[in-house]
C-alpha cells in the first residue's frame, strides 16, 4: 500500500489534553482545521499545480436536495411515541445564581417529594416494618405488659383529615405534634438517607443519559443491497420498546421517489434492538458451513438449562449451496448479540445469539472475512465472533487505556489486517491483536495534547473506514469522533491524525458513514449524524497521499427541518409532530442507487419514534458562484435540541431569504400529509409514567367473594329496579383506568347525585358515595395535586350541595373500617405477607388476621400481580426479566423468533427444512467449545426450550406491554 | 426547601471541587450541557446576556458557512466582529497564528513572495507576554520561512549549474544562494529539534546539506528523525534515511537494518517488496526465512490482496523454500495464517473473480494455495480447471509441481 510519501508538518507533543503549552493545541480551532484543505507545499516546486479549495465545487458540482427536509418514508407505526426524558423533567428550575459557572443541578427535592407522595408503600413500607412491633394499629389491647406498643388509634384518626402538604398554618393536634417532635427526626433521616440517596442515583444515571445516550452508537438503520441493482432492503427497529426488527423491502428508482414494496417482515425479539450492521458477502464462503448452527432463541438466563450443541451429523447433512451473494445483519441489544443471513429470497436466517453478562456496547462485521465479528462489552472484554470458530477473546481490561475515566464504553472495530482490531474506549483508540491476545497492543489515538485535545474531550465514535470493495482512499483509515471534532487516523502513522475538522455538532456525532464516489476519482462523501438529527456531510479525497477535505463541510437537513412541509395542526397536534420530528436520530443508512444518468444519494434517517425518513440528493453542477445553499426556512430550529427560549430571541436573524430556495413541492406535501393523517390516528400517548395503584382493593377485586359481592348488588338494583350505583358494587371499578383519563370525574358523580335526587335516592346515593369516597388517599391526594384548581372548584361546590339533600348528614364512622385503615397505614403489609408469622407479636397477630383475611390467599398471589391493566405494572415484569414474555403476534407474517411458545418455534422452523434435522440431537451433548464467562454463546434447541415453558408462561396481561423502559424509579 | 437545596448545591459544588483536585483530568465535557441547563434556567426570561449573543451569532455563521450561505455567512461574521471588538486579548495574541494561515494560503497559490513577506511580519509581531506555545509557533513560522528560502535556494541552484555565466557572476550566485542556504538551515535545524511531523522540512535540509558535502550531518539528521523516541514512529523518517543510506551505497546489512524496523512499523509498505529482494540477496540463512515472513505479511493486509507482485514474488519464493529444502518455514508461516487465509484469498468467489479480472494474478495465486492448502483446494482447482479450458501451458507444470510439494501431502507423510 501506498503510504504518503510527504506528511503536513505537525508539532508531536505529548501531554493531557487542554494542555496550553502545546501549540498544537492553540493552532487547533482556527487553523489547523482549515488547513488541511490545502495541499502540502511542494518541496521542489511550490508554483507548480496550485489548488484551490473551491476547485471541488466547480469540478464535480454540489449535492443539492430536491425537498427542504427529508420525507417520511414509511408510514408511522401504531404504537405511540412520547419522548423521552427531557431535561426540564430532571432540573432545578429555579434561578441560576452564576449563569457563567451553571451547572445542571438535578432537582433531588422535587423528585422525592413526587416520589413520596406516589409511592408512599415504597417510600414508608420499609419503615413501618421498623416500626410495626411498636405501634398498636387499634385492635383491643389484649396484652398490658407490653409497654412498648404505642396505641395509634388517634393518631390515624387526626390523619384522616386532608392536611395539605407542608402547610405550616394546618391544624395539628397535640398527638400529631408530639408524634411528629418524637419521630420526625428519625423518620426523616431514614427517607433521607436511604431514599433519597437511591433517588440521587437514578436521577444521575438518567441525566447522564440524557446527555449521552451512548446505546445507540453506531446506528440502527441498515440497508442491504438486493439482487437487482434497484432493489435492497432496509433493516431497522421499531415498535415501543424497539425490540420488533423490521426487514423492508425497497425499490430505488433513478428518477423518482423510493418506494417500500409491501409490508415488512419482522421478528420479535426480547430485547430492544440498539445497532443493525449489515454487510454483503459476495460468493460462497464458509458463512454457509455456519448457516446449519442452530442458534437461535434468546436463552432463558433464568432457567439455567443445558445448552445442546449441534452434533457433527447436522453439520455434515448441510448441502453447500451456492449463492452468489447474500448479506450478514448483526444487531446487538443489550445483553445479546445476534446474527442473520438475509438471502434474496426467503426469510432472514438466524445464525447465532451471543448472550452477554454485561451489557454489549458495540458490534462490528469484518469487511475482510464473511461472518466475523466484534463485539465488546461494559467488562471491558473485546471479543472475536465467528459462528464457526466461535468467541475468541481479544482483550480484556476493566480500565480506560490513557487515564481513568468512569465510563465503561468500550468500542471494537477492524482495522486494514484482518486478524488486528481496534478496541476504543472514552479516551482512546488501542490496536488489538487475535494473534497475540495477551500482548498489549499500541494507541492509535489518545486524548491529549499530540491530536491537541481539549480538556474534557472524549471519543464517542470510532469507525474503520475500509471496506471490502477497494476505495480510492487508503483502507488504513479510521474515523474518530469526540463532543468537538472529528480526526482521520491512520493506522500506520499512529496517534497524529491526519486530519482534524470542527464538527460543531450540538449532540453527539453517534453515527457516521463513508460512501463510494459518485463519478471515479471523484472524493467520497462522509456523513456524520449526531443525535440530535443534525447532519454533516465532509468530502475526503487522497489515495495515496494525505486525505483531505476536497470541499467545504456541508451541513444537511434534519427531520425537524421538515416541519414547514406539514399543514399547521391545532396546538396539540403540532406539538406532537413537532415532538416526532424532533425524536432522537438513531440510525443512518445512505444509499447510492447504481446507473443513475446523474449521481443520486438516498438518505433514510430513523428517528427513536421509529420513523424513517429519507431525503433525496442529487450531485448538480455549480451553475453560479454565490449559489445558495439548503433551503431551510427555519434556521433557528438547527441551533439547538431545545432552544426555544434563544432562538424566539434572534430568530428575526434567520429570516433572510435564499434566492434560489427548494420549495415544497405538492406532491412533497402529498406525502408529508398522508403521513401526518395516520400519524393522529395513532392513539395519544400514555402519560409516560404513571404511578403503580398496588393496594389492596386491586386484590381485594380477584377473590371469589367479591365477585359475589359484586353480583348481589347487580341483582339487588334489579330486583328493586334501580340504577345500579357504585355502592352497589364494590369499592372500586374492576379496571382502573390511567388518572390522566379521567378528568371529569367530579362532573360524572355531580351527575349521578342528581339522577339520584331525582329519584328521591339522595340518601342511598350519598351511602354508595361514602363508600366510593374511601379510595386510597394517595390516589386522590395525586388527583388534587393535578388539578388542584378544578377539584377545590367541585369541592365548593359538593358542600353547597350538603342543603339540598333531606336526609340528615351521615355522621361520620366511630371507628375507622379495617379497610380504610389498611390503605393507610398498612401498606407494607402487602409486601412481605409471608414474613408476618415470624416477625410478629403475638397480641398483634390477630390484627394482621383480620385484615389479611380481606387479601387473596398466599397461592394465587403468585399471579395476580400481573393482572393489572395499569402500564404502570411494567415495573412489575421488569424486576423479573427471565419470566416476562413477549407477545405473538397475529400478523401471519411475524415470526416470533424469540418467543418462548412452541408453536411459533415450529412455524418458524417449518420453513426452514435445513434445520429440521438439528431437532433430533442429543440436547445433553457437550459444548463445542467453552464459552467465556462474560459471553455466553448459547445453542436453543426445541427440547430446552419447552422444558423452560412452564416457568415462563405466565397468563401475564403486563407482559402483553412490550418492556419499553424502565420505570422512573427504577428499585 | 430553597435553604436546602440552595445548600445541596453548594455541597454539589464542593464535591465537584474536591474531585478536581484529585483527579488532575477532567470530566467529560459535553457542549450541549448548556443547551440543556438554558431551556430550563431561562425559563420564562426573555432576556440574553452578551455571552449568549455572541455564541448564537457565532452558531449562525457556522450553520451558515456548513449551509454554503456565504453571503449569510459574512453578514453575520461582520455583526459578530464588532461584537467582539476589542473585548479579547486572547485574540489578538492569535494573529501569528493567523498570518502562518494567510501565509500557507499564499504559498499554496503560488504567491511565494507575498508568503515570506506575510511570515516575516508574523514573526515580528509582539503582543504581551509571549507564551511557551507562541515561542514554538514562531518556531513553525521560522521554520516555514525557512523553507521558502530553501526554495529560493533550490532555484538558484539550478540558475547556477544551467546558466553558463562567466566567474565573477557564478561567485556571486553561489554566495547568494549560500546565503540563502545559512538562513534556512538556521531555522530548519531548530524545528527538526522539536518532536513532530517535519517530512518536507528534513528532506529540504537534508537536500541542502548533501549538497554541501556534509554526509555526515545528514545521516545524523535522519537517523534522529527516525529514531529519536519522542517523535512519532512516522514510517516516512524511515523511507528517507533507508534511501539516503542507499544513495550513499552503505552495506547491505544496514540497509537490512533498517527496513527491518520498518517491517516491525508497517509491513503493509511497498517498501517491503523491496526489502524481500534484499533479504533474497543476502547470504544469511535468517535472512531468506525472514524474507519469506515479508512476503506474507505485506498480503496479509486488505489493501494489497490483489498485488501482484508480491504474489508472483511469493510464488516464485516458495519454489525456492522448497526446493532448497526449507519446507518448515512455510510450515511455520502457515500455521498463523491457515484459519483465515483460506477465506480472505482462496475462496471460490475471488478464484472466478480473480481470473476474470487478472489472469496472471489468478495463476500466481492458485499456484500458492496449492502449496498451502493442497491440490483439493477451491482455488486451486477452479483455475486449473479454467487454465486446462484454455490450453494454459504453465498449468501443467503447476500441476505437477503441488502435487509432489504441496506441504499439506507433506505433513501428512
Amino acid at each position: 500500500m501506498d503510504f504518503p510519501d510527504n506528511l503536513f508538518p505537525t508539532f508531536f507533543l505529548p501531554g493531557p489534553p487542554g494542555l496550553s503549552d502545546s501549540p498544537a493545541s492553540y493552532l487547533a480551532p482556527a487553523w489547523s482545521d482549515y488547513m488541511q484543505l490545502l495541499k502540502p507545499p511542494q518541496t521542489q516546486d511550490p508554483s507548480i499545480n496550485p489548488q484551490h479549495e473551491a476547485s471541488y465545487v466547480t469540478k464535480w458540482g454540489r449535492w443539492k436536495s430536491d425537498t427542504p427536509g427529508p420525507l417520511p418514508f414509511l408510514l408511522p407505526g401504531a404504537d405511540p411515541w412520547d419522548p423521552e426524558l427531557m431535561s426540564q423533567d430532571l432540573l432545578f428550575r429555579g434561578r441560576v445564581k452564576q449563569p457563567a459557572r451553571a451547572k445542571a443541578t438535578i432537582d433531588v427535592i422535587e423528585q422525592l417529594n413526587h416520589f413520596l407522595w406516589d409511592h408512599g408503600d415504597i417510600a414508608f413500607g420499609p419503615l413501618g416494618m421498623l416500626l410495626q412491633e411498636n405501634f398498636n394499629l387499634g385492635e383491643k389491647k389484649k396484652s398490658r405488659k407490653n409497654k412498648m406498643v404505642m396505641n395509634t388509634e388517634w393518631l390515624l384518626r387526626d390523619l384522616n383529615g386532608y392536611q395539605p402538604k407542608g402547610c405550616p398554618w394546618a391544624h395539628l393536634s397535640t398527638r400529631q405534634r408530639r408524634f411528629s417532635l418524637l419521630g420526625g427526626t428519625v423518620l426523616g433521616e431514614e427517607v433521607e438517607n436511604l431514599l433519597g440517596g437511591l433517588l440521587h442515583e437514578e436521577l444521575e444515571t438518567r441525566w447522564k443519559r440524557l446527555l449521552l445516550d451512548e446505546a445507540s452508537t453506531g446506528g440502527a438503520l441498515g440497508w442491504v443491497p438486493g439482487a437487482k441493482p434497484h432493489h435492497g432492503q432496509l433493516v431497522y427497529p421499531t415498535g415501543r420498546a424497539h425490540d420488533q426488527l423490521n426487514f423492508q423491502k425497497v425499490k430505488l428508482s433513478p428518477t423518482n421517489e423510493p418506494q417500500a414494496l409491501g409490508d415488512p417482515s419482522h421478528i420479535l425479539l426480547r430485547g430492544p434492538v440498539r445497532q443493525v450492521v449489515t454487510r454483503t458477502i459476495q460468493g460462497e464462503g464458509e458463512t454457509h458451513k455456519a448457516a446449519c448452527f442452530p442458534l437461535l432463541g434468546f436463552p432463558d438466563v433464568a432457567s439455567g438449562a443445558p445448552c445442546p450443541h449441534p452434533s457433527h451429523e447436522s453439520i455434515a447433512c448441510f448441502r453447500l449451496t451456492l449463492i452468489l451473494s447474500s448479506a450478514l445483519v448483526a444487531v446487538r441489544s443489550d445483553h445479546h448479540c445476534a446474527l442473520w443471513k438475509l438471502e434474496h429470497r426467503g426469510p432472514p436466517e438466524p445464525l447465532q445469539v451471543l448472550e452477554m453478562e454485561k451489557e454489549a456496547t458495540g458490534i462490528s462485521l469484518s469487511p475482510h472475512l464473511p461472518g466475523e465479528l466484534a463485539v465488546c462489552t461494559r467488562s471491558g472484554a473485546v471479543c472475536l465472533w465467528s459462528p464457526q470458530h466461535g468467541l475468541q477473546q481479544i482483550h480484556k481490561d476493566p480500565e480506560t487505556f490513557v487515564f481513568k475515566d468512569p465510563s465503561s464504553w468500550r468500542w471494537a472495530d477492524f482495522t486494514a489486517h484482518p486478524r488486528v482490531l481496534t478496541v476504543a474506549d472514552r479516551t482512546g483508540l488501542r490496536f488489538a491483536d487475535a494473534r497475540a491476545p495477551s500482548d498489549c497492543g499500541e494507541l492509535l489515538f489518545r486524548v491529549g495534547a499530540e491530536a491537541s485535545c481539549q480538556r474534557g474531550e472524549r471519543v464517542l465514535l470510532a469507525q474503520y473506514l475500509g471496506t471490502p470493495d477497494p476505495l480510492p482512499l487508503s483502507p488504513t483509515l479510521h474515523l474518530v469522533c469526540t463532543q468537538f471534532s472529528l480526526y482521520l487516523l491512520d493506522e500506520r502513522l499512529p496517534l497524529v491524525p491526519l486530519l482534524k475538522w470542527n464538527h460543531g455538532l450540538l449532540s453527539p456525532p453517534l453515527l457516521a458513514q463513508l460512501l463510494p464516489p459518485p463519478y471515479p476519482e471523484a472524493p467520497l462523501p462522509l456523513l456524520l449524524g449526531g443525535l440530535g438529527g443534525h447532519l454533516r456531510m465532509l468530502h475526503l479525497s487522497g489515495s495515496g497521499r494525505t486525505p483531505q477535505l476536497a470541499a467545504p463541510p456541508q451541513s444537511l437537513p434534519s427531520l425537524i427541518d421538515s416541519l414547514p412541509g406539514f399543514p399547521v395542526l391545532e396546538p396539540h397536534g403540532q406539538q406532537l409532530l413537532q415532538e416526532r420530528l424532533r425524536a432522537p436520530l438513531t440510525g443512518l443508512a445512505a444509499v447510492v442507487p447504481p446507473g443513475c444518468p446523474s449521481p443520486t444519494m438516498l438518505l433514510f434517517q430513523l428517528s427513536a419514534a421509529g420513523d424513517v425518513f429519507y431525503q433525496r440528493l442529487w450531485l448538480q453542477p455549480d451553475t453560479s458562484s454565490e449559489s445558495a445553499g439548503s433551503p431551510s426556512t427555519d434556521h433557528a430550529e438547527d441551533l439547538g435540541l431545545n432552544s426555544h427560549s434563544q432562538t424566539s430571541a434572534t430568530s428575526s436573524l434567520g429570516t433572510v431569504s435564499e434566492p434560489s430556495a427548494v420549495s415544497w413541492k405538492p406532491r412533497a406535501v402529498a406525502c408529508c400529509r398522508r403521513w401526518l393523517k395516520t400519524l393522529l390516528q395513532v392513539p395519544p400517548t400514555l402519560p409516560s409514567w404513571t404511578p403503580p395503584t398496588f393496594s389492596q382493593h386491586h386484590l381485594r377485586w380477584l377473590k371469589e367473594e367479591n365477585k359475589g359481592k359484586v353480583q348481589e348488588g347487580l341483582r339487588a338494583a334489579m330486583a328493586e329496579g334501580r340504577l345500579l350505583l357504585q355502592g352497589d358494587l364494590a369499592p372500586l371499578p374492576p379496571s382502573d383506568p390511567p388518572p390522566a383519563h379521567e378528568p371529569f370525574g367530579t362532573e360524572d358523580k355531580l351527575s349521578e347525585r342528581l339522577e339520584a335526587s331525582w329519584e328521591r335516592k339522595g340518601a342511598i346515593w350519598w351511602d354508595g358515595q361514602r363508600d366510593g369516597s374511601r379510595l386510597p388517599r394517595k390516589r386522590q391526594s395525586r388527583e388534587k395535586r393535578r388539578t388542584q384548581l378544578s377539584s377545590s372548584f367541585s369541592s365548593v361546590r359538593s358542600t353547597s350541595d350538603f342543603s339540598d339533600v333531606n336526609s340528615p348528614l351521615p355522621h361520620p364512622p366511630k371507628t375507622p373500617s379495617p379497610l380504610h385503615r389498611m390503605s393507610e397505614t398498612s401498606q407494607s403489609l402487602e409486601l412481605s405477607q409471608e414474613l408476618w408469622v415470624k416477625n410478629i407479636p403475638r397480641e398483634r397477630r390477630q390484627t394482621l388476621r383480620d385484615y389479611l383475611a380481606v387479601l387473596p390467599s398466599p397461592d394465587s398471589g403468585n399471579c395476580s400481580i400481573p393482572q393489572f391493566q395499569n402500564p404502570s405494572s411494567q415495573s412489575l415484569s421488569t424486576s423479573e426479566p427471565g419470566k416476562c414474555s413477549v407477545p405473538c403476534s397475529q400478523n401471519p407474517r411475524t415470526q416470533t423468533l424469540f418467543s418462548p411458545l412452541p408453536e411459533s418455534y415450529s412455524a418458524f422452523y417449518s420453513q426452514n427444512p435445513n434445520s429440521q434435522s438439528l431437532y433430533s440431537q442429543n440436547p445433553n451433548s457437550q459444548s463445542l467449545y467453552s464459552p467465556e464467562p462474560a459471553f455466553n454463546s448459547v445453542f436453543h434447541s426445541q427440547n430446552s426450550s419447552i422444558q423452560k415453558l412452564p416457568s415462563r408462561h405466565t397468563p401475564s396481561l403486563a407482559g402483553s406491554q412490550p418492556l419499553r423502559k424502565k420505570p422512573r424509579m427504577g428499585f | 426547601m430553597d435553604a436546602f437545596s440552595e445548600e445541596l448545591m453548594g455541597f454539589v459544588q464542593k464535591d465537584n471541587q474536591v474531585e478536581a483536585s484529585k483527579d488532575p483530568v477532567p470530566e467529560i465535557h459535553l457542549p450541549w450541557l448548556s443547551q440543556h441547563i438554558q431551556s430550563t434556567g431561562s425559563h420564562g426570561q426573555k432576556g440574553t446576556n452578551f455571552a449568549q449573543t455572541t455564541s448564537i451569532c457565532l452558531n449562525f455563521i457556522q450553520e451558515a458557512l456548513l449551509k454554503h450561505q456565504w453571503q449569510r455567512a459574512s453578514e453575520f461574521l461582520q455583526c459578530y466582529l464588532q461584537t467582539l471588538e476589542d473585548i479579547n486579548s486572547q485574540k489578538r495574541q492569535m494573529a501569528p497564528e493567523i498570518s502562518l494561515q494567510h501565509a500557507l494560503y499564499l504559498l499554496h497559490n503560488g504567491m511565494v513572495e507575498d508568503a515570506y513577506r506575510n511570515l516575516n511580519q508574523a514573526e515580528s509581531w509582539r503582543y504581551g507576554e509571549m507564551s511557551a506555545s507562541q515561542e514554538k509557533l514562531i518556531k513553525l513560522i521560522q521554520a516555514y520561512r525557512g523553507l521558502l528560502d530553501y526554495y529560493t535556494w533550490s532555484k538558484k541552484r539550478t540558475e547556477v549549474s544551467s546558466f553558463d555565466m562567466d566567474g565573477f557572476a557564478t561567485n556571486a550566485a553561489t554566495q547568494d544562494m549560500h546565503s540563502y542556504f545559512r538562513q534556512a538551515s538556521v531555522n530548519l535545524h531548530e524545528i527538526i529539534k522539536i518532536p513532530g511531523v517535519w517530512d518536507t522540512f528534513v528532506k529540504s535540509y537534508v537536500e541542502m546539506l548533501e549538497f554541501y558535502g556534509d554526509q555526515d550531518g545528514a545521516r545524523q539528521v535522519l537517523t534522529d528523525y527516525a529514531y529519536d523516541n519522542n517523535f512519532p514512529s512516522n514510517p516516512n523518517a524511515h523511507i528517507y534515511l533507508y534511501k539516503f543510506l542507499k544513495k550513499e551505497k552503505a552495506p547491505e546489512d544496514k540497509l537490512i537494518s533498517v527496513l527491518k524496523i520498518l517491517h516491525q512499523i508497517v509491513p503493509s509498505h511497498k517498501i517491503m517488496l523491496e526489502f524481500h529482494m534484499l533479504l533474497k540477496k543476502s547470504n544469511k540463512e535468517e535472512h531468506h526465512k525472514l524474507g519469506l515472513e515479508v512476503l506474507l505479511a505485506i498480503l496479509d493486509f486488505s489493501g494489497c490482496t490483489e498485488n501482484i507482485t508480491a504474489w508472483s514474488y511469493l510464488a516464485k519464493y516458495l519454489k525456492q523454500i522448497i526446493k532448497g529444502k526449507h519446507r518448515e518455514w512455510v510450515q511455520e508461516g502457515w500455521s498463523s495464517r491457515k484459519d483465515w487465509w483460506p477465506t480472505f484469498h482462496f475462496s471460490y468467489y475471488l478464484a472466478k473473480k480473480n481470473w476474470k479480472e487478472n489472469r496472471i494474478l489468478a495463476l500466481k495465486k492458485a499456484f500458492t494455495s496449492g502449496i498451502l492448502l493442497g491440490k483439493g483446494c477451491k482455488y486451486f482447482m477452479y483455475v486449473s480447471k479454467q487454465g486446462h479450458k484454455i490450453r494454459e501451458k504453465s498449468i501443467k507444470t503447476m500441476k505437477k509441481f503441488v502435487m509432489k510439494h504441496n506441504i499439506l501431502d507433506s505433513e501428512e507423510h
